[in-house]
């Protein structure tokens, strides 16, 4: 043809020949290159790549990104005491070893991820049935984890892929549980209320008592002074009345009885029913009295 | 913008390169453009015109074909003219050709030169502030790229990917859908004494390494929703229900925001947790009467108790108050008992020395003085005892009843009734109610 023919002509081909032979790998990949069917090499390391154009050799890529594993399944599993837990888990992995991955698996993720949880789950199922629920659920929780990822560390090599983490998601009791659970747990609380009411109720009742009782004891106190200083008081007394009259105890014993008789008899309502013969005081009413002491007396 | 050494001697060759392979893409397009105007030719008019129609191209594709074409000239004789042309164009294009070859050649020159700065112009990308890109050298990792106007090498050698770096993102963990095995919602979980609790919590986070975001995990931010649905249940888990509900809860979203933290670093997601909100904590609605009905017993409990203390702080004062009162009262009676001892035994020792002075006459005196004022006032019934007294039936309780009246019957309409009442007995009944009320008239002077 022509000069430029030629050039276009090369141009073209070069471009053919590099969009065959270069290739990228990016960083969130690692590429397999195969040759003629077979794993030739496996590249790692990111960026501009050189293989034999496709009849000889052909390129796969794989995602080189940690994948995640979510519990696809609730199966419920039994605990030791035969409790039937549904353990929700998640694992965290990656390809490592490519050329493993292919020939076990093909290049699908996918696929891998469904051969790989019924194993997972088999682990579990073993590590949590000789556990109980406690275990599982709290002191052991961590170690459930550990182990599951121990027993999974062959098949993870087998599957050209390293497990990173595998945790428990939820740990649930069955359906049926759950119903009696909400039943347990309205019992206790109505258990704790009934408590709190009677010890608010008792330390009430406590208060009051404790009230009554120094009530009593303030007012007994308070009637022994009182009745002690009466008492003193009425000694006293005693012993002014016993000096007193004792000076003249004859005149002190007539002179207090005309008091005491003037002190009982001063109502209207009091009746005295008096034989005059026998009265002093009437010796002049039966004109008996010739002295002329009374009226003298009356004043 | 600064690259490494390697990259820029990589890029120094592979722009004439590139200037060439795009030139080429031009003639191509050129060469696909003239071919349904051959055909035209070779089947007659109508067909042409068919084609021209076909030829509208971008215009510029057009001007290079023809700059080829003139170069072209000389080796293709007559029969290199352009069909267009060829088919009747001729006396206008003939003369169109004849600019030399060296004016063509700076066209195309010009030509390359803006397809070159268009393409290196397509590797200028802004990175808006809070945001970082990275850019990737034949997706190799090669640099990340702060706010600011950037340029990289065009594409087929390097690409950026921008993502926000400081914005706050957010996820909210526990939503309302129920799990069909366990009949739980998705925010239920067990606590350690295997009761069951609803936590709803945001997580709030931002990247911290762009790099790490975007190449070590397939789905960074599902892995946060996950890390957080793992760590609350593991934390919850481990707590009794009292602790989560009362006791830990503000605790809870710090050990959530530790808990999470560790997962994605052992991820390596380039993820920071910068908060957790923790939005409800409370029972399942189906035992949240009974917890409502807890609440309120413990008040029940502290009324009882404060009413207790209410009654005792109104009892004890109270009680000190009679206290206070029976002592002061007694020593009140105690100053009184000994101020009338004192009194009386002064009064007596008075009268005692009189008394001694003229004992018999002061003694009678007394005496009538003291039966005076107690007849006077009392009433009373004088009998014979001489005139058969045995024999007297008085009506007692009616002079009693009759005493207890008062004072109002005296005078004379009184003493009727009151002989009357003895008339069997044959004794002297003297009603002394005239003398009572000469006594009180003497009282009243």
């Amino acid at each position: 043809m022509n000069r430029l023919g030629f050039i276009i002509g090369g141009l073209l081909l070069v471009l053919l020949l590099a969009s065959s032979t270069l290739f990228i790998v990016d960083q969130r990949q690692v590429a397999v290159v195969y040759e003629f069917g077979q794993i030739k090499e496996v590249i790692q390391e990111p960026g501009l790549k050189f293989k034999l154009p496709p009849p000889f050799q052909n390129v796969g890529f794989l995602d080189r990104r940690i994948q995640t594993l979510d519990s696809p399944e609730t199966r419920p599993i039994f605990t030791a005491e035969k409790k039937s837990l549904v353990i929700d888990w998640l694992v965290k992995w990656r390809v490592t070893d490519p050329r493993q991955f292919i020939r076990n698996n093909g290049v699908d993720i996918r696929n891998l991820e469904a051969r790989l949880s019924p194993i997972v789950h088999a682990a579990f199922n073993e590590e949590v049935t000789k556990r109980t629920v406690g275990g599982v659920l709290s002191t052991q929780r961590d170690k459930v984890m550990q182990d599951v990822r121990a027993r999974l560390a062959d098949d993870a090599k087998s599957f050209g892929i390293e497990i990173l983490d595998v945790r428990i998601k939820r740990v649930d009791f069955v359906a049926n549980i759950t119903e009696s659970i909400y039943s347990r747990m309205a019992s206790e609380r109505k258990q704790v209320a009934n408590q709190l009411r009677a010890t608010g109720g008792a330390e009430g009742e406590k208060i009051r008592a404790d009230a009554d009782r120094q009530r009593e004891v303030i007012v007994a106190e308070a009637y022994r002074d009182a009745q002690k200083l009466k008492g003193e008081g009425d000694a006293k007394a005693s012993a002014i009345f016993a000096e007193s009259f004792g000076r003249d105890p004859q005149f002190a014993q007539f002179y207090r009885s005309l008091d005491a008789y003037r002190a009982s008899f001063r109502n209207k309502g009091d009746l005295i029913v008096i034989d005059p013969s026998g009265s002093e005081f009437f010796k002049a009413l039966r004109g008996s009295g010739l002295q002329p002491a009374a009226p003298a007396a009356r004043k | 913008m600064t690259l490494p050494p390697s990259f820029a001697a990589e890029a120094a060759p592979a722009r004439p390169w590139a200037a060439l392979a795009s030139a080429a893409r031009a003639l191509l397009a050129g060469a696909w453009a003239r071919l349904p105007g051959r055909r035209g030719r070779d089947n007659g008019a109508a067909m042409a015109q068919n084609g021209g129609g076909g030829r509208d191209g971008p215009p510029d594709l057009d001007e290079l074909w023809r700059d080829f074409n003139k170069k072209l000239t000389g080796l293709f004789g007559g029969k290199g003219g352009p069909p267009r042309r060829g088919n009747g164009g001729d006396p206008e294009g003939g003369p169109n050709f004849q600019p030399s070859m060296r004016s063509a050649g700076v066209g195309a020159a010009l030509i390359a030169g803006v397809i070159l700065l268009v393409w290196l112009g397509s590797g200028i990308f802004v990175v808006q502030e809070g945001q970082q890109a990275v850019v990737t050298q034949f997706g190799r990792y090669s640099h990340t790229a702060d706010a600011g106007l950037k340029w990289r090498f065009p594409y087929p050698f390097q690409a950026n990917e921008t993502v926000s770096v400081t914005q706050l993102r957010s996820k909210e963990v526990g939503r309302n859908a129920v799990t069909q095995a366990t009949g739980l919602k998705d925010s239920s979980m067990l606590t350690e004494d295997e009761n069951i609790i609803d936590i709803r919590f945001t997580v709030q986070y931002r990247l911290t390494d762009a790099r790490a975001f975007l190449f070590e995990n397939r789905e960074p931010e599902e892995a946060v929703t996950l890390a957080a649905e793992s760590a609350v249940r593991e934390i919850v888990g481990k707590s009794k229900i009292d602790s989560v509900l009362y006791e830990q809860r503000d605790a809870i979203a710090s050990d959530l925001v530790r808990s999470i933290q560790e997962q994605l670093d052992r991820l390596k997601t380039g993820i920071v947790i910068v908060n957790v909100n923790v939005q409800s904590v409370q029972p399942p609605e189906q035992v949240q009467a009974a917890f409502e009905d807890t609440l309120k017993a413990g008040q029940d409990g502290d009324r009882l108790k404060k009413e207790g203390l209410a009654y005792a702080s109104a009892e004890i004062p109270k009680a000190q108050g009679t206290a206070a009162r029976l002592r002061q009262e007694a020593e009140g009676y105690k100053s009184r008992i000994v101020s009338e001892a004192e009194g009386d035994s002064e009064r007596f020792a008075r009268q005692l020395a009189e008394y001694q002075k003229a004992p018999q006459v002061t003694r009678d005196r007394l005496y009538i003085n003291a039966m005076r004022d107690v007849y006077s006032s009392v009433t009373k019934v004088m009998i014979d005892s001489r005139n058969g007294a045995s024999l007297l039936n008085l009506p007692l309780d009616r002079l009693l009843q009759q005493a207890a009246a008062g004072p109002a019957p005296s005078g004379p309409a009184a003493a009727p009734a009151t002989v009357e009442a003895t008339p069997a007995s044959s004794g002297t009944v003297d009603v002394r109610s005239r003398e009572a009320q000469r006594g009180r008239d003497r009282e009243g002077r």
